[in-house]
């Protein structure tokens, strides 16, 4: 096996498939190590960690056919640092591998492909796919990966919820106190309802780069793949029912408000301050015979704030919330005015985009 | 079979590094090795492709060295939630029946193959006879009409129109009348197909030139057994060519037998003449069967495989399986497997809280007094103080959600839930009830603490 690279090309690759490598965590060996494939003149490189895989395809210069493994992060970092504009000479000889730079030369102890996992493939004729551009699938999940939870006990909550709903894509995420949901392709052919986990869709958003124009998800009942340019993210799905979280979405708010989201996010900031002692719970109300949009922080230990914002409003409404999910929330929005929707009898808060209604955030109550 | 694979996985241990089998096999487990037919289940697609690609040849000689027969081995990932679907493929009830396992083939590729088997001309499956085919309240009528069939064939039931919903055996039962006729009579021409794969065989013929061989194939025939016709919605050309067959087959006296899920002029776009001619000679259903049936036919399983399973299990299972009978043997499969895996008999599973997949099959173990004393001492309450007039909001909802439990989980009607959490009358628990159920929509906490309630009253 021998490749000749441009040196960017093959920082840019190595350092895709390494960020999946474990790092002396894994038990088995091999994971730290990545497969460098040279077969008919094509090379790839490809990483696991036997929950998910990162398969990224390399320009080459010069190449001769064949396969081995080698340590991942050994090799993204020297290769990083070696003079850009320069070209890399990659070859393996009895297990050793040597690399060349000019003057730069070093050689690494390689282990045989043999001992590498075979990477399951995808078929796509078992398979549903969804097109997307590069804008709709990174705000699709920086808008919802927020929502995740951390919770390994329920396991489903930890993941993105892709799903198809009238004809539309969606992706949703909760972790039982907020819950956020993102339509991201309408009129699609094909229906899914698969769990994934963050991970690979974290990767997947780092692959992207700045000529990146489309990505392609491919569902299976047991796996999905995203395919952003030359890069290949393979990993199973999360098992297990996701709930029926349209239930929990209000259909209308009694209340709607249209503020302006950055003086929104300096008046919750300020009453978070005052009510640190008690993790963050703020009052929000409204005021309607004054006009008023007020946040107040809850416990008065350290003091009292309350701030307002002038705006139009109809009803009298409270919500007793976490500063914390509010500013999530906000900041998952981009653009200068959102909407507010409140109801009575503790129902969720609703914040929306208030130029589009692809994207519903909501908020649980704290019964205080 | 879980000692077998215990075994099976300590032979492996021997042979692959440590760091190897705890990464691969560690998780796995055997599901079925009935026949020679190894079903293995996997932690994911990943372990999968490596049991596949790099350890088949030692999983097999570990399973030959256990004494356990090996004709061919799947490899499984356990998946269930995740669901994908392509729009254009929805047309016919195929992809229902499609598990992206690979367990289970595609019902046309099977019927295709008994279709064009030169060996079984028939397509018949030899498994379905009248013997092994448990008569009840349910079937009888359709029994008697069968052996009415198999007595004259092509003379008063013809043809035998048999109606039913999803697996409550109508294939078994006529396959069995084809089956039994051959037997009788060797030479007799019997054709059993699911009308599905009547359109493609006469659209493969068209194309191949050859529809008067196909029409000629039908028409020799003595007993043509057509499976599922209500999917021949909306294809007219197949349906003109049916309906001739049809006629053809009928003024010859010869006996035809259609099943279906609903009745002929139930079926839309099929049209008007066929429905009635489908219907001339009467129509028969096969009906849910009832406990008692359902306990029989379990038995008669049960007696036909020579699996030991007491009676007792059984009528656990037949009264939490309420839907068909697939379903109905799908869980007895899963009851025998499971306690099988963990070493014990049927009913010291269920005695032990198995929950039944399908059905409310957790409910019949417990009994409204422990649900009202689980909630309570949930809530750190004693059952007097729970049950007693105080209207605290904390004891009030504990209250209310012993009341859910009791309504949803053992289906108590609101006046005999009543006395139990000690309200006035039915009135009272119909609000309760009501309060939960919006509350639990909206209120994540309230909803995590009834399961967690549940999974005390149901965990011990």
């Amino acid at each position: 096996m021998k490749i000749v690279v441009e040196q960017e090309k093959l920082a840019k690759a190595l350092n895709n498939v390494s960020r999946i490598v474990a790092g002396g965590k894994t038990t088995l060996p091999i994971l730290n190590n990545v497969l460098i494939r040279v077969d008919a003149g094509k090379a790839t490189l490809t990483t696991t960690n036997l929950d998910m895989a990162v398969v990224d395809y390399l320009p080459v210069i010069e190449s001769v056919d064949g396969v081995i493994t080698a340590p991942a992060r050994l090799m993204a970092e020297f290769v990083s640092n070696l003079p850009k504009n320069a070209k890399v000479e990659i070859e393996d000889k009895d297990k050793k591998i040597t690399l060349k730079s000019g003057n730069y030369k070093a050689t690494v102890n390689g282990v045989e492909a043999d001992d590498f996992p075979e990477m399951p493939e995808v078929d796509e004729k078992k398979s549903v796919a969804f097109v997307m551009g590069v804008d709709e699938f990174r705000a699709g999940l920086s808008e919802v990966l927020v929502a995740t939870s951390n919770d390994t006990s329920r396991p489903a909550l930890t993941g993105v919820f892709y799903n198809t709903f009238n004809d539309s894509l969606f992706v949703a995420a909760t972790d039982g106190y907020r819950l956020a949901d993102r339509k991201i392709v309408e009129k699609v052919k094909s229906e899914v309802k698969a769990i994934v986990p963050t991970m690979p869709l974290n990767e997947a958003m780092r692959a992207i780069q700045e000529d990146t124009e489309e990505v392609e998800i491919l569902f299976n009942e047991l796996m999905v793949q995203i395919r952003v340019g030359e890069v290949e993210i393979t990993s199973k799905l999360i098992d297990g029912s996701y709930p029926d979280y349209r239930q929990l979405i209000p259909k209308n708010s009694e209340e709607n408000i249209e503020v302006k989201k950055e003086e929104l996010v300096r008046t919750v900031k300020l009453a978070a301050l005052f009510s640190k002692t008690v993790g963050g719970t703020i009052k929000v109300e409204t005021d309607a015979k004054n006009g008023k949009l007020r946040v107040l922080a809850v416990a008065n230990e350290m003091g009292e704030n309350a701030s307002e914002i002038e705006t139009k409003v109809e009803k009298d409404e409270k919500i007793t919330l976490n500063a914390k999910y509010l500013l999530d929330a906000l900041n998952c929005i981009e653009e200068e005015s959102v909407i507010i929707g409140l109801s009575p009898n503790l129902a969720p808060m609703v914040v929306k985009n208030a130029k589009s209604s692809d994207y519903t955030h909501i908020i649980m109550p704290l019964n205080v | 079979m879980y000692n077998l694979w215990k075994n099976v996985l300590e032979e492996i241990k021997t042979k692959v590094s440590a760091p190897t089998f705890s990464t691969y096999f560690a998780d796995s487990e055997l599901i079925t090795a009935n026949g020679g037919e190894v079903v293995i289940n996997t932690k994911n697609i990943f372990v999968q492709k490596q049991f596949e690609k790099k350890y088949d040849g030692l999983i097999r000689e570990a399973l030959k060295k256990n004494k356990i027969e090996v004709k061919n081995i799947t490899y499984v990932v356990s998946a269930g939630s995740t669901k994908v679907r392509q729009k254009a493929r929805e047309i016919t009830g195929e992809n229902i029946e499609e598990n992206a396992r690979g367990v289970v083939k595609k019902i046309s590729e099977v019927a295709k193959e008994r279709f064009d088997n030169k060996e079984n001309p028939s397509g018949l499956n030899s498994r379905y006879t009248m013997e092994n085919f448990v008569v009840g309240s349910n079937n009888d009528l359709a029994v008697s009409v069968a052996k009415a069939v198999i007595e004259n064939p092509g003379k008063r039931y013809n043809p035998f129109f048999l109606y039913g919903g999803p697996g409550l055996g109508k294939t078994h039962l006529v396959e069995a009348i084809g089956n039994e006729l051959l037997r009788r009579n060797p030479k007799m021409k019997v054709l059993y197909t699911p009308i599905d794969h009547f359109y493609s065989s006469f659209v493969n013929s068209i194309q191949n030139k050859k529809g008067a061989e196909f029409s000629q194939r039908f028409r020799k025939l003595d007993l043509l057994i057509i499976d599922d016709i209500q999917f021949i919605v909306g294809k007219e050309k197949s349906q003109e060519e049916f309906f001739h067959i049809f006629n053809d087959l009928y003024q010859l006296n010869k006996q035809i037998i259609i099943t279906s899920d609903r009745l002929p002029n139930q079926i839309r776009t099929v049209d008007e003449r066929l429905a009635s001619r489908l219907s001339s000679a009467g129509t028969f259903d096969i009906q849910m069967p009832n406990f008692e049936d359902r306990c029989a036919i379990l038995k008669a399983k049960a007696e036909w495989e020579g699996a030991n399973i007491e009676f007792e299990a059984i009528e656990y299972i037949a009264e939490n399986v309420k839907t068909n009978i697939r379903d109905l043997e799908s869980e007895y499969s899963r009851v025998l497997a499971v306690a099988d895996l963990k070493g014990v008999t049927p009913l010291q599973l269920i005695n032990a809280g198995y929950s039944s997949a399908i059905g409310g099959g957790k409910s019949k173990s417990v009994s409204a007094k422990q649900v009202v004393e689980k909630v309570a001492k949930y809530y750190d309450l004693s059952v007097k103080e729970m049950c007693g007039k105080s209207r605290v909001s904390n004891i009030k909802t504990a209250r209310q959600v012993a009341m859910y439990i009791l309504s949803k989980e053992l289906q108590m009607s609101t006046t005999k839930i009543a006395p139990e959490v000690g309200v006035k009358d039915h009135t009272t628990v119909m609000n309760g009830l009501k309060r939960i159920d919006t509350d639990i929509k909206l209120n994540f906490k309230l909803r995590d603490q009834i399961e967690e309630i549940k999974e005390k009253i149901y965990g011990n």
